[in-house]
């Protein structure tokens, strides 16, 4: 197994007093280089659940394994050298003011964790890497792939996000987290990075979790789709599994959950 | 009338450290950092206090660069480990290292009467002992904004950059936003105790009081020297901002060859600041309120 979580708790307190537990001792595992698809209505947790195993926010109780390595504990910095993301908000997962250049640079540095004192030797960004990320975006046919040197803060939103998800895939990384991605694209831009979403997963042999909103992509990305409701999986289907719903069946599922087969699910 | 303008080149170039440190705390890290009003006088001080023990003046420039970087430290291990804002960080280490300077002195004032021993020796350009303080500071405030532009074109470099620009973006891949912020505030302030000691050098003494308003002065260097040059690349930067330290000390001559009072200088600069803020806000967009992001 490559990702292994266990026992997770976490909740926060809630506006009026009192206290919300959210993850009541999660358990999901996922198998390595497995593409496991996550849907759930807003506020079910889905974002949290990303954050908890990036190590943003702090479980209260639980394990997180990521190839047999213990997570919890560490600071989400040092989770960050095997754990790669693309954030939700199309604006955090770029330094504007940087260079695309730069940003891939970083991004391929990530598996020496901290500040890579290393890293003072390394002139930047050297012209053999510039040749390689020209490879890599012609490649992977981006529109943008003639602006290495454009700061990227000077790209459209929709193009930060497909840029952080290129730079997802450098360094190595052996879990892909990746939380609506595709939000905040155009429908033809959606397409072509859920292409590269697909590619990259499976040149990485890396595990991935995505979440989305798109029926459509819960219904043909991925080799597993899981659903979540107040923080607990109520649905957990493989791609054979999957070929029976209709997206009106998935439509159903949203909010519509008995409280006793929740209890029976999580029981 | 020449030695007025080569004093005040001079001059610029002493401040010219102030200027990069605050330079690399606030427009590379974010952090507006007061500690650099605690950090300049105590490298003056610390310089002036091996000096007037006849300590060579290389070493004594390297203590108050060392001194300076551990105030720099200290500041950021309150930020980051403690949690409190940049302003208080700084404001705290300043307070205490108001009473450290005093102590290291021994008394609020030391002149220092003779001149740098190696100053003779350089050529003076046909402009007197301003010349050969002329050629020494170059050459200095060169190897500086080599030194810096190399460092920060490096991987580590850049880590150091977008710790500044996104701290989200950073952590997500594997930079420590703690270690960098404390690292790149002690190199703030080891440039900025250099220029205290450079100053206390070239004006003849130090003052445990001639800290105050440098993160003003500094800025104002950073803010002048930006809209002058509009740089776009981290070295143009670096140039940039020596630049405008220079330019603002020719303000000041001027203003003080106007006939200006020196006791107005403070405020002065403040107003020259103020000026230079709402000329840049005219000019460059959010370059105003970028210093006070936070
Ligand atoms: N830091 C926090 N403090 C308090 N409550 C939080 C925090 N983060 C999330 N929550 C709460 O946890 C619940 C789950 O939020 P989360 O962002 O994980 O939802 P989501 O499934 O990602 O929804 P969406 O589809 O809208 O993105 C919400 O009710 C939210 O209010
Ligand atoms: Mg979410």
């Amino acid at each position: 197994m490559s990702l292994e979580i266990r026992g997770l708790q976490w909740g926060h307190p809630e506006p009026g007093g009192g206290w919300r537990q959210l993850f009541e001792g999660f358990n999901l595992t996922c198998a390595t280089g497995e593409f496991v698809v996550l849907i759930g209505s807003n506020g079910s947790g889905k974002s949290t659940l990303l954050n908890l195993i990036a190590g943003t926010l702090p479980a209260l109780a639980g394990s997180v394994c990521l190839e047999g390595r213990e997570l919890i504990g560490l600071s989400d910095h040092r989770r960050a050298s095997r754990i790669a993301r693309v954030m939700q908000n199309p604006l955090d997962g770029t330094a504007p003011d940087l260079t695309m250049a730069e940003n891939l640079r970083l991004a391929e540095c990530r598996r020496r964790p901290g500040l890579r004192w290393s890293g003072l030797l390394g002139l930047h960004p050297d012209a053999r890497d510039r040749r390689r990320y020209q490879e890599l975006l012609e490649e992977l046919d981006l529109p943008f792939r003639d602006r290495l040197d454009t700061p990227v803060g000077q790209l459209s939103g929709g193009q930060r996000q497909t840029i952080s998800l290129v730079m997802a895939s450098l360094g190595e990384p052996r879990l892909l987290l990746l939380d609506e991605h595709t939000a905040a694209l155009d429908p033809r831009a959606e397409a072509k990075v859920m292409a590269l979403t697909d590619r990259l997963v499976r040149r990485l042999q890396t595990t991935a979790l995505m979440v989305t909103h798109s029926l459509e992509q819960a219904l043909h990305h991925g080799d597993r789709l899981v659903m979540l409701h107040d923080g607990a999986l109520i649905g957990d289907w493989s791609a054979q599994e999957r070929r029976q719903f209709s997206p009106d069946d998935l439509r159903a599922f949203y909010g519509n959950v008995r409280v006793d087969e929740r209890q029976e699910r999580r029981g | 009338m020449l030695w007025i303008w080569i004093g005040a080149l001079d001059q610029g170039l002493a401040y010219a450290g102030l200027a990069l440190g605050v330079y690399l705390t606030l427009r590379i890290l974010r952090f507006a950092d007061i500690t650099v009003d605690g950090s300049f006088a105590l490298g003056g001080g610390a310089a002036a206090v091996l000096l007037a023990q006849q300590v060579p003046v290389p070493l004594a420039l390297l203590v108050a660069v060392v001194l300076g970087a551990l105030a720099g430290m200290v500041t950021g291990l309150i930020h980051t480990r403690l949690g409190v804002n940049d302003l208080f960080a700084g404001i705290l280490t300043t307070t205490g290292l108001y009473s450290i300077t005093l102590r290291l002195m021994g008394r609020s004032n030391i002149p220092l009467t003779e001149a740098p021993p190696g100053l003779a020796q350089l050529p003076t350009l046909g402009l007197g002992s301003d010349g050969a303080w002329l050629l020494a500071l170059l050459l200095v405030v060169a190897g500086l904004i080599a030194a810096l532009a190399l460092l920060l074109a490096t991987d580590f470099g850049v880590a150091l950059r977008a710790i500044g620009n996104n701290p989200l973006m950073a952590r997500a891949n594997a930079i420590s936003t703690r270690l960098g912020l404390t690292f790149g505030i002690a190199l703030g302030n080891a440039l900025v105790a250099l220029a205290g000691a450079l100053v206390a050098l070239y004006q003849g003494f130090a003052d445990v009081t001639m800290g105050i308003g440098s993160l003003i002065l500094g800025l104002g260097a950073v803010i002048v020297g930006e809209s002058l040059l509009r740089p776009r690349t981290i070295p143009q930067a670096l140039v940039a901002v020596v630049l405008g330290s220079v330019v603002f000390r020719l303000m000041i001559a001027v203003a003080l060859q106007l006939g200006m009072d020196p006791v107005d200088l403070k405020l002065a600069t403040a107003l020259l600041l103020l000026a230079a803020l709402g000329l840049g806000r005219l000019r460059i967009p959010g370059l105003a309120s970028s210093g006070e992001r936070r």
